[in-house]
């Protein structure tokens, strides 16, 4: 009998990323990116406005359908099947997107719904999990975020900050392979920006596999394991913070680090 | 005026009342139905709506509903008063109230349906637990509105023959020579059943609370 329990070789990266393009009308927003996120990593996506972090992020889920290249998660190809030439329809593509979950810029709470429910809505009516244990997982998710008091609050009747932490509970409560997050505080005053990075470095260092588009430096220094700088829709860099920080090896980064840290 | 009198406007209010539910009945999900077709701009399928709603809008009541009457014999069925007035009801209700569902999906947030999507919900999941528990609240100022126009414009079906409120007030008076007594009444009649429509919408604002607010 083969020990299925020995792990393969080279287990194969969460999500990697190969020459992706993507273009709106002759607007070409990614032009080849290839990146990959490793398992229990987390990776900060970093570029000025208009450099394609949030389309390339938005493409990893195919809400946005990349025009060229493959993504894979965990070795399996995003959006198409079968060898990829047929796309998936929509019930492969929904059951694809499930495996990550999505943090948004403006939350994109559901607020007819109270917090508790939010976070159980789509395990249960899309991943078809018993009740019971979604609520179970769901106060320990909002007990980790800090809102345990808050679960039968709607929404409209919370912070920024909490909302967000929110949106990052209802992601995790997914159980998801990876966590995309699309600028998490950029939508925040700044006093509450402290509040959900907190809880975003404790997601990091408890090993979630995290890809973060973030104009958060701080963030990015203490908490990536690596840090990709995008401009006009390239990888310009990809680098340990710590190097990145400090000795950038293009022109480019120094001249991003000069205007959006040391300004 | 007899208490016959009486008896027959109670009547007619009755024949008001079913007729203009039961196009409400069936125009409201088809209004419903129209306006999805034009939000998801499925293809075809969008200019044809868009074709049906100008024309029923632009057609009187009465026109339709006696296009409908001496039509259908021509193409081989032949539909009885209450059937084409049941169905005049209901197509031009539905064409109306068609805008109301689609004002209220054309201004839906679409970040709420991008999570959704990014949740792995598919379409029709995401109509059902995300967009129309927020949309029918939404649209049911605008629904009720809707509902008490077509109760007003309910007299048209007396041209093919349905003795409504108005008609029997019509026949009493002609009978009586006092018009003023079951017109009078017929008013009433008419309030109070706008009226019913207005407390039921009132009740079920209060009971489910508006969209985002504390239910």
């Amino acid at each position: 009998m083969p020990d299925t329990s020995m792990p393969p070789a080279v287990a194969p990266p969460v999500l990697e990323i190969r020459g992706l393009t993507k273009s709106f009308g002759t607007n070409i927003v990614l032009d080849g990116v290839s990146m990959q996120v490793g398992k229990g990593q987390t990776v900060c996506l970093l570029g000025p406005s208009g450099s394609g972090k949030s389309t390339l992020l938005r493409c990893v889920n195919w809400l946005e359908p990349p025009d060229q290249g493959r993504i894979l998660l965990s070795g399996k190809l995003m959006g198409f099947r079968d060898g990829g030439v047929v796309p998936m329809n929509g019930m492969e593509l929904a059951r694809a997107r499930s495996r990550i979950g999505m943090v948004f810029q403006h939350f994109n709470l559901w607020p007819h719904l109270t917090v508790l429910q939010n976070l159980i809505e789509a395990p249960i009516h899309v991943q078809g999990r018993q009740r019971d244990e979604v609520i179970g997982e769901a106060e320990v998710l909002l007990d980790r975020v800090g809102l345990a008091d808050k679960k039968n609050a709607f929404p409209a009747h919370l912070s920024g900050g909490q909302k967000q932490r929110v949106g990052i509970a209802r992601a995790l409560a997914m159980r998801p392979e990876l966590l995309l997050f699309d600028e998490p505080t950029s939508a925040l005053d700044p006093e509450l920006v402290g509040e959900v990075v907190a809880v975003m470095k404790i997601l990091a260092e408890e090993g979630s596999t995290m890809l973060v588009v973030t104009h958060e430096m701080g963030f990015a220094r203490e908490a990536a394991d690596e840090v990709v700088l995008l401009d006009l829709g390239r990888v310009v860099e990809i680098a340990r913070p710590t190097e990145f920080f400090t000795k950038p090896k293009t022109e480019r980064a120094r001249q991003f680090l000069q205007r959006y840290v040391h300004a | 005026m007899t208490a016959a009198a009486f008896m027959t406007l109670l009547q007619g209010a009755g024949v008001t009342l079913a007729v203009s539910f039961a196009g409400i009945l069936l125009g409201v999900p088809i209004g419903l139905g129209i306006a999805l077709v034009r939000w998801g701009e499925v293809p075809v399928l969008r200019r044809v709506a868009a074709v049906y709603v100008s024309l029923i809008r632009s057609t009187p009541l009465v026109t339709l509903c006696l296009l409908i009457f001496f039509a259908s014999p021509s193409i081989g069925i032949d539909i009885g008063p209450v059937s084409a007035a049941v169905l005049a009801m209901t197509l031009n209700t539905s064409a109306f109230n068609s805008e109301v569902w689609r004002g209220g999906l054309v201004s839906f947030p679409k970040d709420q349906l991008e999570a959704a999507r990014s949740f792995g919900m598919r379409p029709s999941g995401a109509f059902r637990r995300i967009v129309f528990p927020q949309l029918w609240r939404s649209a049911l100022p605008g629904l009720v509105n809707e509902m008490t126009l077509l109760i007003k414009g309910s007299p048209a079906i007396a041209v093919v023959g349905i003795v409504e409120v108005t008609r029997a007030a019509v026949r009493i008076g002609a009978t009586t020579y006092e018009p003023l007594p079951p017109f009078l009444v017929a008013t009433v009649l008419y309030i109070a059943l706008v009226f019913g429509f207005v407390c039921l919408q009132r009740v079920s604002e209060r009971t489910y609370g508006r969209a985002g607010a504390s239910a």
